[in-house]
């Protein structure tokens, strides 16, 4: 625990002081507050019209869930530096040999990067402030319920994408292997729907969809609907990416060189 | 307690970097880790260190197995790796906290300015890494090694890269630290192994060619090793004179001497020798064994291990493979 915590603030620290890391965040908001912008400015031009518009829930859950989408670029570009640049640097060496298991430095890094995401998504909560400023009422429950899963679809992705960190010691192409694989997660739902239109492998459609991102978070906690089983998912795709992590990181015993 | 290895083998998939090696370091002492660049000297240390386990052999580092208890030993060691990896945009300071955190070193901040003293690096503890010249990075390191002041203390080529004046220093360091501690200090360097260790592991090709303290070295060469003759006098003569000695089995110019390799280890041919060439009628001006110094030690044990090859182009053939293996 000493040493997890040790490595987090270090780690921490260098996501906080990083410009890229800034520029990163600075993208994203950049975005989200594009379509923030279009959706008031819609919602306007509706409400003149004498239409309904557009729900201030649904600002804000639309949002969060383009956030979400992202991370399929925005994690490999936060993660990707985590342990290549110390395998590149030769520092994984001097962590290697100090007295803590792999586990512990992996999961100290892998904290960090998630508290960074943390900070970021906080940030989005501004629309939400924007709009409860002007009047609009929000659902806290629904709240809740769409940032807590994109906290958990955020840490899960940032997971993913760490292992080809550790894989590469090129940040570079364990950014695009990371983007690659939480892409492949994320288009599973469609890989389901495709199976599904062909009847031989009609079984298989429920077993991919089950594996998808969206299933769990689209479909789910972004509408309001709290599942054990998607929380479980999120979770458990966590602990396995920081794991296998682990025996990568592992691995490098053997075939020091 | 310090450190005991016994048949140690490390391979790399194909490759047998260390091939059933044997030697102890003891407390106290300064253990120099010798041999030509690719000799196995930092795969033996990684071992130590808990950094990549062996195939095969036992390791007893500080009184704990390396593979059994990696982390009791990795508890004990302290280790400057022989590029000395360090986090550039760290000052010199929060580094050495941080290492010592992880350690779960107690008064960190007291703990981090007083190994910073030690190696004489407190008035750079809060600049950045960065912006330290390679010999003060290299006393970061060190300090990192010894924040735990650890029971042995394992250095790879620690004076790599210093000027003339910061190997002084740094060999100074070592030579005190290692009248309390156990130190392994590798180095491709003879003299410097000569000048700063207790006692002597000379390696080549992941094998151990000898060991013992640099004079026992020097002593069991000069008894029966080959032995250089300057006289003055015709050369061809002297050669045609030397040669009809019994116990010398070859006898062949060199740019300082003649060089005379005798038959056998026992009988010493010098008595023999200096008869011949003084009653051939020669002014005998020197004679004395080929290996005087570490560095002639160390090609005559690379040139008996090797059998025949002339020991200049051991040294290349084992550099090369040194190359292949890093890749």
């Amino acid at each position: 625990m000493r040493a997890i915590w040790a490595v987090y603030k270090r780690e921490t620290g260098v996501f906080f002081r990083s410009p890229v890391a800034y520029a990163i965040a600075f993208g994203l908001l950049l975005l989200l507050g594009l379509l923030f912008n279009w959706d008031i400015a819609s919602a306007a031009m509706q409400q003149t019209m004498g239409q309904g518009g557009v729900s201030a829930d649904n600002v804000i859950s639309g949002a969060v869930g383009l956030l979400t989408f992202l991370m399929f670029l925005i994690a490999p570009l936060l993660s990707m530096r985590l342990l290549a640049e110390e395998a590149r640097e030769g520092t994984l060496e001097v962590l290697m040999t100090l007295p803590m298991g792999d586990f512990a430095f992996v999961t100290g890094k892998f904290l960090a990067a998630w508290t960074y995401y943390t900070f970021i998504l906080a940030l989005t909560l501004v629309y939400a402030l924007v709009l409860v400023a002007f009047g609009s009422t929000l659902d806290a429950g629904l709240m809740l319920s769409v940032y807590a899963g994109a906290w958990l679809y955020g840490g899960a992705v940032m997971a993913l994408s760490m292992i080809w960190s550790a894989v590469t010691e090129d940040q570079i192409v364990a950014a695009f292997l990371g983007a690659a694989t939480v892409l492949v997660f994320y288009l599973a739902a469609i890989l389901s729907q495709l199976l599904a239109g062909q009847p031989a492998l009609a079984g298989l459609s429920g077993f991919v969809r089950e594996l998808s991102l969206p299933a769990h978070y689209n479909d789910t906690l972004l509408n309001g609907i709290v599942r054990a089983h998607d929380v479980a998912y999120f979770i458990l795709l966590m602990v396995a990416a920081l794991f296998i992590t682990t025996i990568i990181v592992g691995t490098r015993r053997w075939r020091a060189s | 307690m310090g450190i005991e290895v016994t048949d140690l083998i490390k391979k790399y998939g194909e490759v047998t970097a260390v091939k059933g090696i044997s030697f102890s370091a003891e407390t106290g002492k300064v253990t120099g880790f010798l041999g030509p660049n690719g000799a196995g000297k930092t795969t033996t240390m990684r071992v130590l260190t808990g950094y990549t386990p062996p195939n095969s052999g036992k390791a007893v580092v500080a009184g704990y197995d390396v593979f059994e208890d990696s982390l009791a030993v990795r508890r004990r060691v302290g280790y400057l790796p022989e590029n000395v990896p360090l986090y550039r945009d760290m000052t010199a300071r929060d580094y050495l906290m941080y290492v010592a955190e992880i350690r779960g070193v107690k008064q960190r901040r007291d703990r981090a300015l007083a190994v910073l003293n030690r190696v004489g690096l407190s008035k750079r503890a809060d600049s950045r890494i960065r912006t330290l010249s390679k010999g003060m990075r290299q006393r970061v390191g060190l300090a990192s090694a010894l924040i735990h002041d650890p029971e042995v203390l394992i250095l790879d080529e620690p004076t790599i890269g210093l000027d003339p004046i910061q190997v002084l220093e740094l060999r100074d360091l070592v030579k005190e630290l290692g009248q309390t501690h156990t130190v392994l200090f590798s180095t491709h360097i003879l003299s410097e192994a000569e000048q700063v260790c207790d006692k002597v592991v000379i390696i080549n090709r992941g094998e151990i060619v000898a060991q013992g303290a640099p004079a026992e070295l020097r002593a069991e060469l000069e008894r029966g090793g080959r032995i250089l003759v300057r006289a003055g006098g015709d050369p061809a003569r002297l050669l045609e004179a030397v040669r009809q000695v019994d116990n010398v089995a070859e006898a062949a110019v060199a740019p300082d001497g003649l060089v005379i390799t005798p038959v056998s280890m026992v009988n010493d041919p010098r008595p023999a020798l200096v008869r011949a060439i003084v009653q051939g009628g020669f002014d005998l001006l020197e004679i004395r064994p080929v290996a005087v110094n570490l560095e002639e030690i160390f090609l005559e044990l690379t040139r008996r291990s090797a059998g025949v090859a002339a020991p200049q182009q051991e040294v290349e053939v084992t550099a090369q493979a040194a190359e292949e293996t890093d890749a």
